[in-house]
């Protein structure tokens, strides 16, 4: 992995400290994030974190319509729940692994 | 199509499992239908399967519709039936119940096949997320 990729890290600041608060589902917000760091790392990130937004939204739905009585097939939401939970994980393991990469780089000596 | 594609298409198979239930339900729940034999019998349901094409990377399977049993059915000799003819006969559905029964452990084990692919699809998945662990 060349240096230069990881000057891409930086642009993921807008995420974490975003001017404005963020509605749940605003997609294009998510959207302008991502145009930001361009075609880099945290444009995968912040895709990945809308992706866990909707499959969140699709499981939450379901669990609603759950406890409303509204479900018509059952399956439907423990689907959606499954979904929504390795999405999670794989979301937070991929974001643990660009912070370890991020204080590797940080504790190199220079 | 997307990482967890299998969740959906096996979804597909539960749901189809499921609606096989329902119409097996209804057949069985309507054995006794009589009917006058100048009306149709109870027409069994069954439930027609057709796969969802793989080359549109979709996958899975969808209830095309259903298939409607014999409405003939059988003319039996019911006198004490108030439906019953001028020759003492009435109309029953042509549905056997031990085929009924066989059909609904079919699709008890379909319902239960596709939920021990998800069951394992979710392993493999976690095993997956392992990988990247305390490498």
């Amino acid at each position: 992995m060349s240096i230069s990729s990881i000057s891409g890290l930086t642009a993921i600041v807008p995420v974490t400290a975003p001017t404005a608060p963020i509605a749940p589902g605003d997609a294009s917000s998510a959207a302008a994030t991502a145009t930001v760091g361009g075609a880099g790392f945290s444009h995968s990130l912040a895709g990945a974190v809308d992706n866990l937004q909707q499959v969140q939204a699709k499981s939450d739905t379901l669990a609603l319509e759950a406890a409303t009585g509204q479900l018509k097939n059952p399956q439907d939401y423990l689907l959606a729940a499954s979904e929504s939970s390795l999405t999670t994980q794989l979301t937070v393991a991929i974001r643990n692994k660009a912070i370890e990469a991020f204080n590797d780089i940080m504790r190199m000596p220079v | 199509m997307s990482a967890f594609d299998i969740f959906r298409i096996s979804g597909s198979g539960i749901e189809l499992s499921q609606k096989w239930m329902d119409a097996v339900s209804d057949n069985i729940a309507n054995i006794n239908t009589v009917r006058r034999t100048s009306d149709a019998a109870f027409q069994a349901r069954y439930i027609v399967a057709q796969s969802v094409d793989y080359g549109s990377g979709q996958g899975g399977v969808e209830v095309a519709g259903a298939a409607y049993g014999s409405a003939a059915g059988h003319v039996v000799y019911d006198p004490s039936n108030p439906l019953a003819d001028a020759q003492g006969m009435v109309r029953r559905p042509d549905i056997d119940l031990g085929d009924q029964m066989t059909q609904l452990i079919q699709a008890q084990r379909g319902y239960q096949a596709n939920i021990a692919v998800v069951e394992r699809a979710r392993s493999a998945y976690e095993s997956a997320l392992q990988l990247g662990r305390n490498v």
